[in-house]
């Protein structure tokens, strides 16, 4: 039994004993119940402006097994901000400054978005 | 020695110039592609020396004349190579190029995939970036990326080589079934500067033609490819650039000398 759960139960037991037990103590109990666990979603859009059309993308989703699936030229969203519409909370931003280029190279592809959106 | 004749043209090197990669398909024999069907994964020196594999792969006419067109006449033939087999479902590889980025805009090295068996896309097909081989990356960084517009999955028929830039990306696909998938990886290389000395039928090096815009690219990336397109161009035909005194400017220069103005 994980930690945080053990030990909040022995409070709720020592509580109970009290009679001090209350119903946020077991709304408490249910939230630590309830696992959320956080999908990333990498989009690299074409420029830094969040309008911009996606260039690539990739899905990180631990509820599901990493199991074969195969490749995909359909866009989850054509932008980032559309992504932001449909629940996708943006944890980074990309950093023009680290975007090493000289006039002709680039070693990049896209402007990373990072998202996240917790299930 | 044997002559090899080239046999890409114009159009077709700079095909090349702009994506990065040939396929030939189902140039191998059916009879050579059965004799493959039991290799071992893994390193296979010996059996890429033999009389056999050089005459049926290493030089089968097609492949070493875009060997012989894109690395000159004296261009190295392959004496190791690896096997790479994959015979259940995986979810494929990371995007990566290989060792480490070969800079510049020449034309060095073509790393080739010969697929014995015709791989079809449940079969966990080489994925390449096509134009990704000029841009010079930390191959680690590039593992975080999944799906990118433009990429081509090589459902290919058997006896089917590809033949590409060192340093183009790519990435075994997912693999949904068991069935085997085995793609033989060798490498043949330049040893000569390079001489506009493919099929030609004039000694005039016409200007490169814009092969048109990688659909990941962005607006600056389209023009940057096309300059290193150039490049890579001008080198191969053995031409030195000109000093560039409009410092990129004569992409976009609709423009006359002051010396045709009168008024």
């Amino acid at each position: 039994m994980k930690t945080a759960i053990k030990q909040w139960l022995d409070t709720c037991r020592a509580k109970l004993r009290e009679g001090k037990l209350t119903e946020g103590d077991l709304l408490r109990l249910e939230a630590l119940l309830t696992e959320r666990k956080q999908m990333v979603l990498y989009l690299y859009s074409k420029s830094t402006n969040m309008r911009s059309p996606i260039a690539s993308w990739a899905l990180y989703d631990p509820t599901k097994p990493d199991e074969p699936a195969l490749p995909s030229q359909e866009l989850p969203y054509a932008s980032v901000i559309e992504a932001v519409c449909d629940g996708w909370r943006i944890v980074q931003f990309p950093i023009s400054k680290l975007y090493q280029f000289s006039d002709i190279d680039n070693a990049y592809l896209g402007y990373e978005f990072i998202l996240e959106k917790w299930t | 020695m044997i002559d090899v004749q080239p046999t890409m043209d114009d159009k077709r090197v700079m095909n090349f110039v702009s994506n990065g990669y040939v396929v030939l398909e189902g140039i191998v024999s059916d009879a050579f592609n059965r004799h493959c069907e039991t290799l071992p994964s893994g390193q296979i020196d010996e059996f890429v020396n033999t009389p056999e594999f050089l005459k049926e792969v290493l030089m089968q006419p097609e492949a070493a004349g875009v060997a012989r067109s894109l690395l000159g006449k004296h261009f190295l033939v392959p004496i190791t190579a690896h096997h790479h087999l994959f015979e259940t479902p995986h979810s494929g590889q990371f995007w990566h190029s290989d060792g480490i980025s070969e800079y510049g805009y020449g034309v060095h090295h073509l790393q080739c995939y010969y697929y014995p068996k015709a791989v079809s896309l449940e079969d966990g097909p080489t994925m390449v970036l096509p134009g990704s081989h000029y841009r010079l990356v930390e191959r680690e960084a590039l593992a975080h990326y999944g799906n990118i517009i433009g990429q081509l999955s090589l459902t290919v028929p058997a006896g089917t080589v590809v033949m590409t830039h060192y340093g183009i990306w790519h990435k075994a696909g997912p693999k949904l079934n068991s069935t085997r998938r085995g793609m033989i990886k060798y490498s043949y290389f330049r040893s000569s500067p390079p001489k506009r000395d493919w099929v030609t039928n004039s000694d005039n090096v016409p200007p490169y033609v814009n092969q048109g815009r990688h659909p990941y690219a962005s607006e600056v990336e389209c023009y940057r490819d096309l300059i290193r397109c150039e490049r890579t161009w001008a080198w191969l035909c053995g031409v030195e650039p000109n000093d560039d005194v409009c410092r990129g400017a004569k992409l976009f220069m609709d423009a006359r000398p002051l010396a045709d103005i009168s008024y």
